[in-house]
């Protein structure tokens, strides 16, 4: 870890020294344990304010088509396996261009689960965590504890197919195995084992708690609609209230906005203050398009996300 | 002000003879692994009171101003004279909410400023209070619902209630506050309401309130000490609204609504009527100032068009602007939106950012 | 409600440039079909969203049948084969959460195609029919006023 975050530095600092990018979006340390915080650099002197650790669970490619439309110029921006895939999705999309990209790619590990260490040591203050390619070492007020990096990380991170950035102009350390080693389409849709009639509890339960803060669109990069169909009046497509009928519109309806698209960061699930599993829809909505078109996110430049292309012989057995 | 004492064995026999006559909330942790108030009967025995991490996941708020509330429903029935409006009536019968935290029980308190509060133990007297009038919803479920404190002993690294005119052994806004002794919880009355609760308890002797003291004590210390908040108080508005730490927040905020919704004094609301054929209902729902729709006009103005003003809102609500009206923050120091926040804005960093960045004299000033 | 007295509301939306068509042939060459059907007529099942189908059953609707042309014969090119792939998502991350696959109804009905258009009408009434008045997942869509 200490060897990406040194090199992170170093690519950072060479990128705005040398003019490759006028701005550099990475993450800084966070201010509570367990956490890391996105900023954007413009200063090589302000280099040594990047950090990294599994604890970089939010997007950044969400926040570049933000930079990207207030100034011009070429922005960096430190991206592992998912994001970069996030990248080349908005590319293809239009929303970003490669060449106003400066990319600072990091073979990434797998992102940590808080809530799995938080469990792990219950009513315990966790003050700092450390951690190294195989463990994480936390440290409560007057105790160590060591925890496998294995045992610690995100659902999705166990079933990552891309952990090496797809684009990158620098590398900071050697490429890991591609994947996490999990298959995702085993866990990608829980549901499907219950009969149809006992499905719409798991869907109830699984959003029970949610609030409506849209945390989970706020986060993604997939998102960068002007204005979300959840806050369109005229009609109004979800309502505002916190029932069940609202919940559930608003994000099966989000979920199939990023059908073709979603790279499974996991970003959603970590923003998700209600701990929700918010990748049961849209992992089950993947794992119909690569059973279906053949087509994972953001895999490699030029290629036209699912939904916007057809084949003449697409499945369609269900119409009439 | 009178104490009693009861043995932590005997909790569940007490909670259960208080859920004969009223509806009895305690935190429980769910199958997501969140602590949140249940109904006591739901709750796995033997009851814990202390959250793992400190505290529920949500505050308390939601008993008091509920995440979508019906205010009145509407129809149209031909025949009947055209329009008729009913009244939704308050959900009958009262609630105790046993083990809030002082700082979630000063929110209400705060809140009680905002929207206004019937005098205590008068449940058709007026509502006073309030910073705009009455608010007859909030006042009705306020009345209805009793809390019982329980004294943080060791506040979490992203507590700062001390600050915020709190603290971990905090009465305001409860009925009763009790305090974990080890084997036993003090059980200290705070109004006449809380009072009734206690009728089948032991006093409590003078080396409980002893150790009650020290445990206040211990937990004060604890904290991770307090930050200047004098230059915020002393400028205006309009100073406090051109700092550069706005800018740099907006840069990563990304203006959900986590830190809102989890937030124990955040009550920002919209009221929309839903129609289907005839019939209608009003309701007031949760909102955020982090929504641009929050502010956004019928005529497509928005006052708080970008990011950065609606971030800005957040902070000059609670630390500016219910201060100027109130006298009193309108944050305790929870910590829920540190632990929320997707990109970890933490409030304490920006309220010392504010202090710090706040001009030193007076804009005009020689 | 028995099953017999049940009558399903089904929104029905209709291509304009074929299955509109063959609904209004059918009318013409006095075909009977079930009376269960509220038609939307949108010029391209292309331009259908989700939100479309989504806000039918959240209005209450029993069913929802689309029906568009034939792979190759969209007035606008690709438009029905563009949006196939959006049904096939929906219908399957519908029945994911629980709604039975006798609610979603998709067909290709040309213009010329009443007798076509009857009989697809009558198997999806039959189908809605069968299951009854909305419940289950698709009754908690259903927007409570």
């Amino acid at each position: 870890m200490q060897t990406r975050i040194v090199n992170i530095r170093a690519a950072a600092k060479a990128a705005l020294e040398e003019g490759l990018c006028r701005v550099v979006a990475g993450y800084a340390p966070g201010a509570i344990a367990m956490r890391a915080r996105p900023v954007f650099i413009d200063k090589p002197e302000d280099a040594g304010k990047l950090t990294w650790s599994s604890f970089c669970v939010g997007n950044l490619a969400g926040l570049l088509t933000q930079a990207a439309k207030q100034a011009s110029g070429r922005i960096g921006v430190v991206a592992q396996g998912c994001v970069s895939r996030n990248l080349v999705g908005l590319i293809g999309e239009g929303r970003l261009a490669r060449e106003d990209l400066y990319v600072i790619g990091v073979p990434c590990l797998g992102m940590a689960e808080r809530r799995k260490i938080e469990a792990r040591y219950p009513g315990r203050a966790i003050i700092a965590v450390e951690e190294s390619e195989e463990v994480f070492v936390v440290r409560g007020k007057r105790r160590e504890e060591r925890m496998l990096r294995r045992d610690a990380l995100r659902d999705n991170c166990y079933t990552c197919v891309q952990r090496n950035p797809v684009i990158y102009d620098a590398l900071v350390a050697e490429p890991v195995p591609d994947t996490g080693g999990g298959d995702i389409d085993k866990v990608a849709a829980p549901w499907e084992k219950h009969p149809p009639g006992e499905r719409l509890a798991a869907f109830q339960a699984a959003y029970a708690n949610c609030t409506r803060c849209h945390a989970c669109r706020d986060v993604c990069p997939l998102c960068y609609c002007s204005t979300c169909f959840v806050d369109e009046s005229t009609p109004q497509w979800a309502g505002k209230t916190g029932d069940f009928a609202d919940v559930a519109t608003y994000h099966l309806l989000r979920a199939l906005h990023c059908a073709g698209r979603c790279t499974d960061c996991g970003a959603c699930e970590s923003a998700c203050p209600q701990n929700i599993k918010v990748r049961r829809l849209t992992s089950k909505l993947e794992k119909d398009v690569r059973a279906l078109y053949g087509c994972q996110a953001g895999m490699a430049l030029g290629e036209s996300p699912p939904l916007t292309v057809f084949r003449p012989d697409d499945p369609q057995d269900f119409i009439k | 002000m009178q104490s009693y004492l009861l043995a932590k064995d005997r909790l569940d026999g007490f909670v259960s003879r208080l859920a004969d006559r009223l509806t009895v909330y305690v935190p429980a942790k769910g199958a997501d692994g969140l602590w949140s108030f249940v109904a006591s009967g739901s709750a796995q025995p033997p009851l814990a009171l202390t959250p793992e991490g400190g505290n529920t996941n949500m505050p308390p708020k939601s008993f008091v101003f509920p995440r979508t509330e019906v205010l009145m429903r509407f129809d149209n029935r031909a025949g009947e004279g055209g329009m008729i409006l009913r009244e939704e009536p308050v959900p009958a019968g009262r609630a105790v909410l046993l083990g809030v935290r002082p700082c979630d029980a000063k929110a209400l308190a705060v809140l009680d400023g905002i929207f206004g509060r019937r005098a205590s133990g008068d449940a058709s007297g007026e509502v006073s209070g309030g910073a705009f009038g009455a608010d007859p919803y909030w006042a009705a479920r306020r009345e209805a619902t009793i809390l019982c404190g329980l004294a943080c002993n060791y506040p979490c690294p992203t507590c700062f209630c001390d600050q915020m005119g709190c603290g971990p052994h905090h009465r305001e806004g409860l009925d009763a506050l009790w305090t974990d002794l080890g084997e036993s919880y003090l059980v200290t009355i705070l109004t006449e309401r809380g009072r009734e609760l206690a009728s089948d308890l032991a006093p409590a002797a003078q080396a409980d309130l002893n150790r009650a003291e020290s445990l206040k004590a211990e937990a004060a210390s604890l904290l991770t000490g307090k930050f200047p908040m004098d230059k915020i108080a002393q400028r205006g508005v309009l100073e406090l609204c051109e700092l550069p730490l706005w800018a740099e927040l907006a840069a990563t905020c990304l203006n959900c609504g986590a830190c809102t919704h989890v937030c124990p004094t955040c009550h920002c609301f919209d009221i929309q009527d839903e129609v289907k054929g005839e019939r209608g209902r009003r309701l007031r729902n949760w909102d955020t100032c982090m929504s641009g729709l929050f502010t956004r006009h019928a005529s497509g103005h928005n006052p708080r068009g970008d990011k950065l003003a609606r971030v800005r809102q957040r902070f000059m609500h609670k630390f500016k602007y219910i201060p100027v009206k109130r006298g009193e923050a309108g944050c305790v120091g929870c910590g829920r939106c540190i632990k929320a926040c997707p990109v970890n804005i933490d409030v304490r960093e920006v309220v010392r950012a504010m202090n710090e960045q706040a001009p030193q004299t007076p804009e005009g000033a020689a | 409600m028995t099953r017999e007295a049940f009558s399903p509301r089904i929104a029905a939306f209709l291509c304009s440039w074929c299955s509109y068509g063959a609904a209004d042939m059918a009318g013409v060459g006095r075909m009977g079909y079930p009376a269960d059907f509220r038609v939307v007529r949108i010029p391209c099942t292309g331009r259908l969203s989700p939100k479309f189908i989504l806000s039918a059953l959240r209005q209450g609707a029993d069913g929802v049948w689309v029906s568009g042309c034939h792979p190759g014969d969209c007035h606008f090119i690709s438009g029905n084969l563009m949006v196939r792939r959006h049904f096939t998502l929906l219908k399957n991350l519908l029945e994911y959460v629980g709604v039975e696959p006798g609610r979603l109804h998709f067909s290709w009905i040309s213009s010329a195609e009443a007798d076509k258009f009857a009989r697809v009408a009558a198997d999806v009434a039959a189908a809605v029919r069968a299951l009854g008045p909305a419940s289950g997942a698709l009754g908690a869509l259903i927007k409570a006023v």
